[in-house]
């Protein structure tokens, strides 16, 4: 009773969707359809509405149907009808040009609505908690850095909203310091100016350090169980948090990180902002903050993302995914929605099985498969099935 | 319907107007063909205005609103308190701060906020002007009213620590404001608040 969920999703011009008016009537909720029917497009609407962001971090326009693009005043909706602690909202996001008229490339923006009264698009994220897993997460152990922020970003703003507004402050802070240290760089200036710009990225910064600390030691002890689970038991997995700041200058590199206070971790980045500010400003960008930092899975002593098989890889990054879980889950209270999208193919029996045990904890859970057979029987009984085609959803006969 | 077969001085006003913030070429066609109907009067009250906006208005020499005088009103009177200034980026926050009859000193305009993502430095604005100002008058304190946005938070800390040498007394509006608020769109009630709860930063 009460617990979290998507009652309606209802989407107009959002990529391969011109209408869609769909139920979640059912706990479970299984899509099927071959590839470039719009099984992703459906997960991606649910997890905009959640994140207020798309999981690749694509332009605005890139939202809209591209034939609604051709018409005079092209836009793409969103609308989910959800409930949390026995509380139901309406969430709304609009992706329309900025100044409301057509003309030749109009940059387009997302205006954000909750039961129907304007909001920023922060006011939006962690009123319906989602995790979505993608055959992509690998990239969260093999990709570039930028990726595993995100997936902290994504985890932490939706279980923290202090986190999620020092987050989107830092995000202005830094690019503004950016354009004065070039600025600076460029045509000289009183360097005075810096010192605001520092104070607000040592604020909002330190917030974000602490809080990423925090987590990556929860998701540490987590992901270890999933891990070992899914190797049985041969594989202890180790996360090192890599800061964008020094946070132990005065230890040697190899040791493992001290728990800091908010406070301390201040001082540090303080410090290390006026011990670099030769270095800021000819670079004439920020050089230190938390958007430098990095997190390292290590097996064995051996960094993953260098050494790791793609087996390994993929093993690691499901794991870190049922972490992320398994963390929101203790934070809210209750299982976030869970998107598995075509997640079975790629896995074997065992990680499959990790998976699907999962599946079954959770109050919701929406999942697509190209095939009906990556899922057995038992569970295609339990779910809603439906057909996806071209942009059209219909319900499929069980037997299918 | 295109613009090539209209005759050249209604295409030059829509251009005019499309070079005006926040009007697309649309609204700039919608503007033009209504001047376009409407009463001779009508077009050359506003042709009227346009030239006297540049013609009869100048920048205060001492504390740069703009106005139809130098000094201009405010500066020349004597009833209010020269003691205290009132730094805004803009003339239109000058109007705002007015409308709430509770503030008897004098001001200062920067036009504009520091702002490195545009490009503006201190250079740019009226700041070694305001430096220039306090040393000269008789001031004890000055009060940043600069909006409560990103922009305006880092031009009142700039200006404030450049101040800081001279002794003054210098007074940030209170966060009555709402947060991103600009001065000239904070209503009376608000403005007055945060104008008795200005604070010593
Ligand atoms: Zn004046």
């Amino acid at each position: 009773m009460g617990s979290m969920r998507i009652h309606h999703l209802s989407l107009a011009n959002f990529r391969n969707y011109t209408r869609l008016e769909l139920d979640f009537s059912t706990p479970l909720t299984l899509l099927q359809g071959d590839n470039a029917q719009g099984k992703t497009n459906l997960l991606e609407a649910i997890y905009v509405l959640a994140t207020s962001r798309t999981p690749h971090a694509v332009a605005e326009r890139e939202m809209v149907n591209w034939l609604a693009l051709e018409e005079s005043f092209p836009y793409a909706r969103l609308v989910a009808d959800v409930e949390r602690a026995g509380r139901r909202q309406r969430l709304e996001i609009v992706v329309a040009p900025q100044n409301g008229e057509g003309g030749n490339g109009p940059t387009f923006r997302k205006q954000v609505k909750i039961n129907g009264v304007a909001r920023r698009a922060l006011d939006l994220v962690g009123l319906l908690p989602v995790v979505l897993f993608l055959p992509e997460d690998i990239e969260l152990v093999s990709g570039a850095p930028a990726v595993r922020r995100r997936y902290l970003n994504v985890a932490l703003c939706q279980i923290d909203a202090a986190y999620c507004r020092a987050l989107a402050e830092y995000n202005r802070v830094l690019t503004r310091r950016s354009a004065l240290l070039r600025h600076l760089r460029e045509r000289g200036g009183n360097q005075d100016q810096m010192r605001f710009w520092d104070e607000r990225l040592v604020m909002y910064g330190s917030t974000l350090l602490a809080r990423r600390q925090e987590a990556i030691s929860a998701l540490e002890g987590e992901a270890q169980t999933r891990q070992r689970a899914l190797t049985q038991g041969r594989e202890h997995l180790r996360l090192r948090y890599l800061p964008g700041i020094d946070l132990a200058p005065d230890r040697p590199e190899e040791e493992v990180l001290p728990m800091l206070e908010a406070a301390r971790i201040e001082a540090l980045f303080g410090e290390e902002l006026r011990a670099g500010r030769e270095k800021e400003l000819a670079a004439g960008t920020c050089l230190y903050g938390p958007h430098r930092d990095d997190l390292r899975f290590l097996i064995g002593g051996r960094d993953l993302r260098l050494y790791g098989s793609r087996g390994q890889q993929r093993t690691v990054a499901l794991a870190m995914k049922l972490a992320e879980m398994a963390v929101m889950t203790q934070a809210l209270g209750e299982p976030p929605l869970l998107l598995l999208d075509d997640m079975m193919s790629e896995l074997d029996a065992r990680r499959r099985a990790a998976l699907l045990s999962t599946l079954n904890g959770v109050p919701q859970a929406i999942c697509t498969a190209t095939d009906w057979s990556d899922f057995d029987e038992g569970f295609r009984a339990r779910a809603r099935c439906l057909r996806v085609v071209e942009g059209r959803i219909e319900e499929a006969e069980r037997s299918a | 319907m295109s613009t090539q077969v209209l005759p050249g001085p209604v295409i030059k006003l829509i251009e005019a107007f499309s070079g005006l913030p926040g009007i697309g070429p649309k609204t700039a066609s919608r503007l033009a063909f209504y001047l376009l109907r409407a009463p001779q009067e009508q077009a050359l009250n506003l042709a009227e205005a346009l030239q006297d906006l540049k013609a009869r208005t100048v920048l205060c020499a001492r504390c740069f609103n703009i106005a139809e005088t130098s000094p201009c009103a405010i500066c020349q009177d004597e009833t209010r308190d020269a003691s205290i200034l009132c730094v805004v980026e803009e003339p239109l926050d000058v109007v705002a701060i007015e409308r709430t009859r509770e503030f008897r000193g004098h001001y200062h305009v920067l036009h504009g906020a520091i702002s490195p993502v545009e490009g503006i430095g201190p250079e740019d604005l009226k700041i070694d002007a305001l430096l220039e100002r306090v040393r000269r008058e008789p001031v004890r304190e000055v009060l940043l009213a600069t909006n409560a946005n990103l922009e305006g938070e880092s031009t009142a800390s700039y200006v404030a620590h450049l101040l800081k040498a001279s002794g003054i007394r210098v007074t940030r509006l209170a966060r009555g404001l709402p947060v991103g608020g600009d001065v000239e769109y904070a209503d009376e009630i608000t403005l007055s608040r945060a104008l008795e709860g200005r604070r010593e930063i």
